[in-house]
């Protein structure tokens, strides 16, 4: 499945074909998945900020994390949406390029952590974890996420 | 009958912009080769903290987000994190500007974002002293006024299109000069 040949094969279907040969369809892409970024920033920023003591402070951490929920979901499928039709048209430079594995390989991580362990903690009734573990999970949290950004940006340097 | 070229009123922009472009630090900038891909990577960075801050509040503002939460509260917690944020963003913008002035100051899409980012700021200014006067009577109700959404939509709509402008900058050149 993760062979050269898939990649290339996707890289040559009529769809991925058109968004490459297009002046502005991979720009447009590109811009939107930038902008549900920003959003998907915001709504794990509230929970991160509100695990670490910061942010919504005088609100229960479930009842931000319950808010944030809506936006989290939907900023992330809006990121899948955007970053699908990029990857189809460059299938081929993102199998040589390191950083779109590290991508994904910390997209992966943060998705499994966010809805597994954060999750946990951020819904835990008030007390259940101590200070210390909601500021780990925060920090691990921004850690990730930031990692998956920051590789984001470095595929379309070094490619 | 107009005999001035239109080029000859950026004329002062552009000499400031050579003149940027051959101080040292702009050249040892600009020949960097893995200095400018990280200021672009904290640019980014910056921008996820600061849109991430000042959308979640225009979602309050609008009465679609974090309504369990009053409206003072999320911008008193929210405003020190956007401010270090724009700071950020301001400082990595500057730079590469500084590394790239020409680039710049000829882009048409660089001043719409500008453009985006100063109706944004009176925006947020106007939303401060009308509408955020009146936010006792609001604050925790299920629907802010129409000043706020207004403001609430403003602000998404600018800061949008702040973030759109700064990914296709560098496509102004195969879209308008061909």
């Amino acid at each position: 499945m993760f062979e050269y040949d898939t990649y290339a094969t996707i890289a040559g279907w009529a769809v991925s074909r058109t968004i490459n040969e297009s002046s502005w369809i991979f720009p447009l892409v590109q811009a939107f998945h930038l902008v549900a970024l920003g959003f998907l920033a915001g709504a794990l920023l509230m929970v991160d900020l509100r695990l670490l003591g910061k942010g919504f402070s005088q609100q229960p951490i479930a009842r931000v994390a319950r808010d944030a929920r809506p936006w989290l979901l939907g900023s992330l499928v809006a990121m899948v949406l955007t970053g699908i039709p990029q990857f189809m048209s460059l299938a081929t430079k993102e199998y040589e390029s390191p950083y779109f594995r590290w991508k994904m390989g910390f997209l992966l991580t943060a998705l499994i952590f966010t809805f597994t362990v954060r999750r946990l903690v951020a819904y835990a009734p008030e007390g259940r974890f101590g200070g210390a573990v909601s500021k780990v999970v925060a920090l691990v949290s921004i850690g990730l996420w930031t990692s998956v950004a920051i590789n984001g940006r470095l595929i379309g340097f070094f490619s | 009958m107009i005999d001035i070229a239109l080029g000859d009123y950026f004329a002062p922009l552009l000499n400031l912009a050579n003149y940027v472009a051959e101080l040292p630090t702009s050249v040892q900038l600009r020949e960097s080769q893995y200095v400018m891909p990280w200021v672009f990577v904290l640019h980014v960075i910056s921008m996820c903290m600061f849109a991430g801050t000042i959308l979640m509040m225009d979602l309050r503002l609008l009465g679609v987000g974090y309504m369990q939460t009053p409206f003072s509260q999320v911008q008193r917690r929210l405003f020190p994190w956007q401010m270090v944020a724009m700071f950020i963003s301001s400082a990595t913008g500057l730079a590469l500007v500084w590394g790239n002035p020409l680039n710049y100051v000829t882009n048409i899409i660089f001043w719409l974002k500008m453009f985006a980012m100063v109706l944004a700021a009176v925006n947020a200014l106007a939303f401060h002293f009308i509408t955020e006067y009146t936010v006792v009577d609001w604050d925790a109700g299920r629907t802010p006024p129409s000043g706020a959404k207004i403001a609430g939509w403003l602000s998404i709509i600018l800061w949008v299109n702040v973030v759109l402008a700064g990914r296709l900058m560098p496509y102004a050149l195969t879209w308008f000069r061909s």
